[in-house]
């Protein structure tokens, strides 16, 4: 037992040391008083010199405790107490210091905890390091103008593109492709594997419906990701065969949500979009689907494709429709650069064989194999900016009140500098003081990181609910960071040590005297200065930033919709996926039209095959035989413009009587009508559909105003409206009523959902929205971000203000010597204000100078996030410099007064 | 001089084990009373013996049948006791050489 430890233990027994302590002095004295009495003296007296003896025993039990106390810990929790002590003694900084570094803390931890989650995290799956990602790249593609030939070997396709700088890139492939690849992809991948997000399929269990997300998946797509079963058995290739009984497996979530178990749900038979299916297996419990962010329900052989929908299994051997995702596992010691090499001479000899001109032969997709440890990033790819574009907003705030907090600290130290000169004079150790100051940064620190931890927490969950507001299927699990905690705390300690050391070590130099004999001339530093100027440019950034974010929502608000959004209930439904025969369905549209329209409150519905904000079909439209290029398609039902309030500015609207039997009518936009048919009558030409939806003839009987038709910044498209019974059964798949109501449409909710049941139980509502919210929720990524830039702008504002507030206050209070001669000499009061305000204002001054150039930086960065509004748009700079020289203004005005009221002959007589 | 109590109480423990007021006694008996032990000297430095591990403390019984400190010299403790010694013996053939009569010195 080292000498140190026998302390610690004793430092950590301290009260019963010292009990025995006591104890065994008594002893000492009642022997010694014995003694004394055995040799003669009386009791008292025997007493007192036992006592005498033993000497001053205060002075004695000290000298022990000495021994017995460790140190290093003492010194500690003295600096400890000294570090409240004083943080309480001037709360309210401290207050404020903690504050706006917890804030800064807390903001940078949820912000990059929902990043790591969306961004970094590798998927739950076995060895995600060796799992990749086809991938392929082209050179720009200019769109064939109609006649000419195709310019690109994809000529459909189901998936995003991406536009890169040289062109374009995607990971969708045509099934063939895979083929030709699997065919050759053994010496490098162990297995490779396809998947296909088959959207939301109605799934009926025991007789009730209801919706999922599906993936088709290949056969070995289970074996290759290496997840194992959570009940029963994954899919195999076996069950991946065009004769193989229909099988699926089913998300561990969704069968302890239906079935109660994960093992209950092994076996079950299913209807999925009315086809049997059996259940044979559970994915495990931890796994959420290899996409961030979007779960399946359920996993479906590829080649039940065929069984469940007749348009789409054309797909499963067309080579110019890309749609399928192509994942593989590296064999060991396979580096993907291999890899690429071996695959990417078969894709590129597969892909011109797939080329049908000479056009199409020259700008050929090229193979690239990228990592796919991250899962596929659709979603990765959406919320990337504006998650960087947040990491760096909340990074200025946490630059803001580092600043400040190194401000108020520097403040701090230097009115304590004689107190530092004093306790150095009479003799105490420069480290023991350096550290006990240090002490005092990280207290401050410490308990800023723990209530960061707090608003990290809140913060978290408060961004899951802004971002789950625009995504019906975003289910995150954004769990804290301690990665990212433990930086953000790890900074503002080191900011607070580094900022309350460095005035620490400038004081305790040993030029002591100058110190303690001209306390009133104290050098000027610079540094706090520097530091207001430094805050005074970020704030301006985040206060343009906000400007500009509400200018943009504000832009987007006012667009002219051509409708009516208000007291708008919108329902989706898709009779003909939950079997509903097709040639029925129109009929049942109908019905169910009639019905709704028939309730109380209702003062209006229509059906169209999808909401205004959410259409975008198009077929090939032409007027005399010319063709009307960027012409959009709408299947609407009867009253669709009154119901929507589109004025109808010539002809007539479609009603109740353009049915299947009479003659096909379309209402045309007022777009097309100027685009296609400029200074004619419209009403009584004759417009010809014709691809999927045609050959239709159908005559111009109406011609709208304006409306908007797909998503909001985009200009509105030529649009011809044709009433849905006209066209060709296999046409009419999905609609979407639109009920115009007295009051609050959300009210008749419940009232539809019954009359949809009364009239088809099998039918399921797979959309309920009203049509605001369907608006908000597509500028939804612009509302979240003007509100947080709001937010955080207002928060660096309080921040700053505050911390501007605290700099010039301490600089009049340096300066209180130096007004009070000014005063003596005559100087008047507005003059001492004008002096302190003129220096707050060259510091704002240097602050908006030095914005600038860092605003030119960020604008490149920030413009993808705007609508209609320029990166230097005036009047956000306009109001951020006002809203910043009032902050100003107002920061200064206090300690510019209290200096114009300094009274002279106090001031001078101070020390 | 720095080291003798230590020294001292080393050697009055070497017999046995022995509380506080035992120990005074017998260094202030053994010497004649010519060496004065302060009492508030001989704890302080009867802790810092525990501290380097020289000594070791238990309650225990005493001959009156109070509980007391009992002090006992540790194997360490008999090692410093022998080596302080053995510096203690150089210490005072040293200080004899050096102070011997000059009349002794030899013609």
């Amino acid at each position: 037992m080292s000498s140190m430890f026998r302390r610690f233990l004793w430092w950590v027994r301290g009260s019963r040391k010292e009990a025995e302590l006591r104890e065994e002095l008594e002893f000492h004295l009642e022997q010694e008083a014995r003694e004394r009495r055995e040799a003669g003296l009386a009791e008292e007296e025997a007493l007192w010199a036992a006592r005498r003896d033993l000497g001053n025993e205060a002075r004695l039990k000290d000298d022990i405790r000495s021994i017995w106390t460790w140190r290093p810990l003492d010194e500690l929790s003295q600096d400890l107490r000294f570090a409240f002590r004083t943080l309480f003694k001037h709360r309210a900084v401290a207050v404020f210091a903690i504050i706006s570094l917890a804030l800064g803390i807390g903001a940078n931890t949820a912000i990059y905890s929902f990043m790591d989650a969306l961004l970094l995290r590798s998927l739950p799956v076995g060895d995600p390091d060796s799992l990749v990602v086809m991938t392929w790249r082209s050179k720009h593609v200019t769109r064939p103008k109609p006649g000419e030939p195709s310019a690109f070997v994809m000529h459909s396709g189901d998936g995003s593109t991406f536009a890169t700088s040289t062109g374009q890139e995607a990971r969708i492939f045509p099934l063939p492709a895979f083929e030709r690849l699997r065919d050759v992809a053994a010496p490098v991948l162990s297995t490779i594997f396809v998947r296909f997000p088959a959207g939301t399929l109605t799934v009926q269990v025991d007789g009730e419906s209801e919706l999922t997300n599906a993936e088709f998946v290949s056969g070995d797509f289970f074996r290759g990701i290496a997840l194992s079963p959570g009940a029963g058995r994954l899919l195999l290739p076996e069950d991946d065969r065009a004769s193989a009984p229909a099988v699926a497996v089913i998300h561990a979530g969704y069968a302890e949500r239906r079935f109660g178990s994960l093992a209950n749900a092994v076996g079950r038979r299913i209807l999925v979009n009315n086809t049997p299916f059996t259940v044979v297996g559970v994915t495990a419990a931890e796994f959420d689907g290899i996409e961030p962010g979007i779960t399946a329900g359920l996993y479906l052989p590829l080649q039940t494709n065929r069984a469940l929908d007749r348009v789409d299994a054309r797909r499963l051997s067309d080579p110019n429709w890309y749609w399928a995702e192509i994942m593989g596992r590296l064999r060991d010691r396979v580096t993907r650069e291999q890899a690429e090499q071996a695959l990417s001479t078969p894709f590129a000899q597969w892909a011109a064989s797939t080329a049908s001109n000479d056009i199409e032969r020259a700008n050929l997709p090229v193979l690239r194999v990228e990592d796919g440890g991250g899962g596929l990033d659709t979603l990765r790819r959406r919320y990337t900016k504006p998650l960087y574009l947040l990491l760096a907003l909340v990074g200025l705030i946490l630059a803001i009140a580092c600043a400040n907090t190194a401000n108020l600290l520097l403040a701090r130290a230097t009115a304590r500098q004689r107190e530092i000169a004093v306790r150095l004079s009479i003799g105490a150790g420069r480290f023991r003081l350096i550290r006990q100051l240090l002490t005092e940064s990280l207290v401050l620190s410490a308990i800023s990181g723990a209530l960061g931890v707090l608003i990290a927490i809140a913060g978290t969950r408060l961004l899951t609910l802004l971002l789950a507001n625009s995504e019906d299927g975003l289910t995150l699990d954004a769990g804290l960071n301690w990665r990212v905690l433990g930086v953000t705390i790890a900074l503002s300690v080191l900011c607070g040590g580094l900022f309350g050391l460095a005035p620490a070590i400038q004081t305790t130099r040993p030029a002591l005297v100058p110190a303690l004999k001209e306390m009133s001339r104290l050098p000027r530093y610079r540094l706090p200065q520097l530091l207001v100027v430094g805050q005074i440019a970020l704030l301006m950034l985040l206060l343009v930033g906000a400007g500009l974010f509400v200018r943009t929502l504000s832009n987007l608000q006012s667009i002219p919709l051509g409708f009516n959004r208000d007291n708008l209930l919108l329902v989706e439904l898709n009779a003909p996926q939950a079997g509903y025969p097709e040639a029925n369905a129109a009929a049942f549209y109908d019905t169910l039209r009639q019905r709704v329209s028939e309730i109380p409150g209702v003062r209006g519905v229509t059906l169209a095959h999808s909401s205004l904000l959410k259409a975008g079909r198009s077929h090939p439209v032409s007027i005399d035989g010319v063709l009307a290029d960027g012409t959009r398609f709408m299947q609407t039902g009867p009253r669709f413009f009154s119901t929507m309030q589109i004025p109808i500015v010539q002809g007539r609207e479609i009603d109740e009587r353009d049915l299947a039997g009479a003659l096909p009518v379309v209402v045309v936009s007022e777009e097309f009508a100027k685009t296609f048919l400029p200074g004619q009558n419209p009403l009584g030409r004759r417009v010809h559909v014709g691809g999927g939806a045609g050959p239709l003839d159908l005559e111009i009987v109406g011609v709208s105003a304006s409306a908007r038709y797909g998503p909001l910044k985009r200009a509105n498209p030529p649009v011809v409206y044709a009433s849905y019974p006209q066209l060709p059964a296999r046409q009419i798949r999905q609609m979407t009523y639109a009920v115009r109501t007295d009051g609050d449409p959300l009210s008749h909710v419940n009232t539809i959902r019954s009359l949809v049941r009364a009239t088809d139980s099998r039918v399921p509502i797979t959309r309920v929205t009203t049509q605001a919210a369907e608006i908000d929720e597509t500028i939804n990524q612009e509302i979240v971000l003007a509100r947080l830039c709001t937010a955080f702008a207002i928060l660096a504002l309080v921040i700053a203000s505050v911390g501007l507030y605290g700099t010039m206050a301490y600089g009049v209070a340096r300066r209180t010597r130096e007004f009070g001669i000014r005063m003596a000499l005559g100087a008047r009061r507005a003059r001492v204000i004008w002096m302190v305000m003129r220096e707050m204002l060259i510091l704002m001054c240097l602050g908006l100078v030095l914005s600038i150039p860092l605003a030119r930086a960020a604008s490149r960065f920030v413009t993808s996030f705007l609508f209609d509004t320029q990166s230097n748009d005036f009047r956000a700079i306009a109001l951020a410099v006002v809203t910043l020289a009032s902050a100003a203004l107002i920061a200064g005005y206090g300690p510019a007064r209290k200096a114009s009221t300094i009274d002279p002959t106090t001031a001078l007589r101070q020390d | 001089m720095r080291g003798t109590l230590d020294l001292m109480i080393l050697r009055t423990l070497l017999p046995g084990p022995n509380h506080g007021h035992a120990i005074a006694k017998h260094i202030q008996r053994t010497t004649e009373d010519l060496l004065q032990v302060e009492t508030g000297s001989l704890y302080p430095a009867l802790y810092r013996l525990e501290a380097s591990g020289w000594v070791a403390a238990s309650w225990e019984k005493s001959e009156k049948g109070k509980r007391a400190r009992y002090y006992r010299i540790t194997p360490k403790g008999r090692k410093q006791l022998a080596s302080e010694q053995s510096k203690w013996n150089a210490f005072v053939r040293a200080m004899a050489t050096l102070l011997k009569p000059t009349g002794e010195e030899g013609p």
